[in-house]
């Protein structure tokens, strides 16, 4: 059973939240302040954080950011403002995705699935100097792993395995977020700088990631 | 504005005159210069006046009195004269002359001694020393002078033979000459180192007059500069104030009036950012408050949102009227969450708070798109008209979807189950989506609440559609946040017709409409 962290200082929808998920099949762990997170989340290492933006103690993003300093765990931020700043800063801050409350229970499920899905896919794929492991999970550049989190290598995958093609922001929603219907393109936006940054050698001037103006991004072949 | 910029390219005059007229500067700078140059020129006038007939009346005076005692002396001369014969007379006549020429050198007079030709025996008599023209003595004035007893006098021009001629003025009078008859005598004075005086005082007069004009312009110029440079700084610091700039100040040194106007000036603005910064805080008070709502009514709406789906999801194990209510529960707390979104929306406009996130993007796209995600099964009632090529603009795709998610089901809502169509249009800088029914419509009482929150055209039908109230009030915000233009056309049980006009580029606005909202086939109401 994957165990999934909610951080949400409200009790009631912390104790909802894990109803839910319990009856997903899931399990939970509940943790009411930010600064609890990283003692819990070292003892009981879960598969994926359900993380509440404003929080006592530590603020979500913060959370998201140390979270991120030692693991690559996929990271869900529940936000009660949608169009404000704080999406931007939670998904720079290395969220995987986001969820506008009030949500349906439904919808939070399926985005939390999508993330904890690992499909079996065999073999490896490269594009210039990257090896895509997808067996073994890993990116290798000359023999070094890079460590991505999994929407990353998700993202690069869902690019490299149809080399040339290019996906429009909406096709990589539907294909690494899971959504049906037109999302929020910053979090493409967001997760392809973040990527680059990994991968590229200079993240302003892409081989891997290239951009097509108006359209969306493809896969590169690692030269310029 | 047109006909002002015509009026000034009329003519290169009419344009400076204008900038005269704009400029104070320059403003003063002409009138001052001007009215200087019309009392030195008064001014001048008259000292030239007095000065050359004080000069000449001084000399004419003199010269009379030279001339009189000439007269005695000539007359004595003559009396006490002895000659025998006429050589001797001419000889004594021609002797007087000479003196007298050398006596008069000094003041530049001439002396002529004409016959009276019917008093005189002969002609001999007639002497006319040097070059001069006897001409230069008037006809009628030698009549004057032969009826009279006294000494005249007259200006008159003096010429000469050889083509010289001076002003001067002549006095004329009768010399008897023993055993010989009367003569006239005559004086002729030249008065040419006069008018050379004067002419030379008249370029005097002229040259202190214009230094004294342009001493004017330049001291004025100097004053302006003084009086004015301080108004163009008022001018530029009210300018920068005017552009946003609300710490800008005029910089106080003097104690006159400009002083006291540059305080005036900064106490206003202290005034001003004052109320400014106290909107401003009550704005961001109201945004602050717009979000803590937010967040505050959010999170439980989560929690009830999430309690209600477990008690649907297992409505089959209680009894009818929990699991009914179940349901009336998950519905409203639909109604609860879509009311709160637009509240939240239209309180983001009132805190003029409301961002754009803007992309380039095909419109006629996202219409299609929406009209397939609002009606999938229902596609036979949608008329769309659009081309095939993709139709860019630079707006916020959310908003924009926002707007035509609520025109086609509103538009569905009120079509009574006849055709809807949809069209998408552009010229050169617009593009325009028309969304048309032929349903209910509206009236033009109805029209004027069209856009106004919370309306509904008919109360009765308020709770079954399903629609917060607030949705074409929002789409209208949207419209506007991008300069466009959201206007509607209705005709009771005719129909309605809605037009969502945006200009393709960002930032710019609207110059023409590609469609027009009065439909080909009918003339109504028009409200915007």
């Amino acid at each position: 059973m994957p165990l999934v962290m909610v951080v949400d200082d409200d009790q009631d929808l912390a104790e909802m939240l894990s109803i839910v998920l319990t009856s997903a099949g899931m399990e939970v762990d509940l943790v009411n302040r930010g600064d609890q997170v990283m003692d819990i989340f070292n003892q009981h290492p879960p598969d994926l954080v359900l993380l509440d933006v404003m929080l006592p103690g530590i603020d979500g993003v913060q959370v998201c950011k140390i979270i991120r300093e030692n693991s690559m765990v996929p990271i869900v931020m529940l936000t009660a403002k949608g169009d404000t700043q704080d999406v931007v800063l939670g998904l720079e801050a290395g969220a995987d995705d986001y969820m506008v409350k009030p949500f349906k229970p439904q919808e939070l499920v399926a985005r939390i699935n999508t993330r904890l899905r690992r499909v079996a896919r065999i073999g490896s794929i490269s594009i210039g100097d990257l090896v895509i492991d997808q067996m073994e999970h890993k990116v290798l550049s000359d023999n070094k792993e890079i460590p991505l989190t999994r929407l990353e290598f998700d993202l690069l995958v869902a690019l490299a395995k149809e080399p040339g093609r290019v996906f429009t922001r909406e096709a990589l929603l539907s294909e690494v977020w899971g959504y049906q219907h037109a999302a929020d393109t910053r979090l493409v936006n967001v997760h392809v700088q973040r990527l680059r940054s990994k991968i590229e050698v200079d993240a302003d001037n892409p081989k891997y990631v290239l951009t097509v103006r108006g359209v969306g991004y493809k896969a590169g072949v690692g030269k310029n | 504005m047109l006909a002002i910029k015509q009026e000034l390219e009329k003519t290169k005059v009419l344009a400076s005159w204008v900038k005269i007229k704009q400029s104070l500067s320059l403003k003063v700078l002409f009138t001052n210069t001007f009215f200087a140059f019309v009392i030195v020129s008064i001014v001048g006038v008259i000292v030239h006046n007095q000065v050359s007939s004080t000069f000449i009346n001084e000399k004419i005076a003199i010269s009379k009195v030279e001339t009189r005692n000439a007269l005695n002396l000539a007359q004595g001369h003559f009396n006490i004269a002895r000659f025998q014969d006429d050589a001797g007379l001419k000889k004594v006549v021609q002797e007087f002359i000479t003196n007298s020429r050398e006596d008069g050198s000094l003041s530049g007079r001439e002396t002529v001694i004409l016959p009276i030709s019917k008093f005189g025996k002969n002609d001999i008599y007639q002497t006319v020393p040097t070059l001069l023209v006897l001409d230069s003595i008037p006809e009628n004035f030698r009549k004057n002078v032969r009826a009279s007893e006294e000494v005249l006098e007259r200006r008159v021009t003096i010429r000469y033979s050889d083509g010289t001629q001076y002003p001067g003025f002549l006095i004329g009078g009768k010399l008897d000459i023993p055993r010989t008859g009367i003569y006239e005598i005559y004086y002729l004075f030249k008065l040419n180192s006069q008018y050379e005086s004067i002419r030379y005082i008249t370029w005097i007069l002229i040259f202190t007059g214009l230094l004294i004009v342009i001493l004017i312009g330049v001291s004025t110029q100097f004053v302006i500069r003084q009086v004015v440079s301080p108004v163009k700084e008022a001018a530029a610091v009210a300018e920068k104030f005017t552009n946003g700039d609300l710490t800008s100040r005029m910089a106080v040194s003097s104690q006159d009036e400009l002083a006291s106007l540059g305080n005036s000036f900064n106490e206003m603005a202290v005034s001003i950012q004052q109320q400014i910064y106290r909107l401003e805080n009550l704005s961001r008070l109201q945004q602050r408050f717009v979000s803590d709502v937010s967040h505050e009514l959010r999170t439980p709406l989560t929690t009830i949102r999430m309690a209600a789906e477990v008690i649907y999801q297992q409505k089959h194990e209680f009894d009818a009227s929990v699991s009914r209510s179940s349901e009336l529960l998950i519905n409203q707390i639909d109604r609860f969450e879509l009311l709160l979104s637009d509240l939240l929306e239209v309180s983001r406009f009132d805190a003029e708070a409301a961002a754009l996130n803007v992309e380039s993007f095909d419109i006629s796209n996202l219409v299609r798109k929406t009209v397939d995600y609002l009606h999938p099964s229902k596609s036979q009632i949608f008329e769309v008209d659009i081309k095939n090529e993709p139709m860019m603009i630079e707006a916020d795709p959310r908003r924009i979807e926002r707007i035509l998610r609520n025109l086609i089901t509103n538009a569905f809502d009120h079509s009574e189950g006849k055709k809807v169509q949809i069209k998408v249009a552009e010229s050169e800088n617009e593009v325009a989506v028309s969304v048309r029914d032929f349903g209910l419509g509206f009236s033009e009482e109805e029209s004027a609440h069209l856009f106004d929150r919370f309306w509904r055209a008919d109360p009765s039908r308020a709770r079954t559609s399903g629609g917060t109230g607030l949705g074409l009030s929002i789409a209208l915000e949207d419209a506007k946040l991008h300069q466009g233009e959201l206007l509607a056309w209705g005709q009771k049980n005719k129909g309605a017709h809605f037009v969502l006009t945006l200009p393709k580029r960002h930032g710019t606005s609207i110059q023409s409409l590609p469609i027009n909202v009065i439909p080909k086939d009918d003339v109504s109401t028009v409200v915007n």
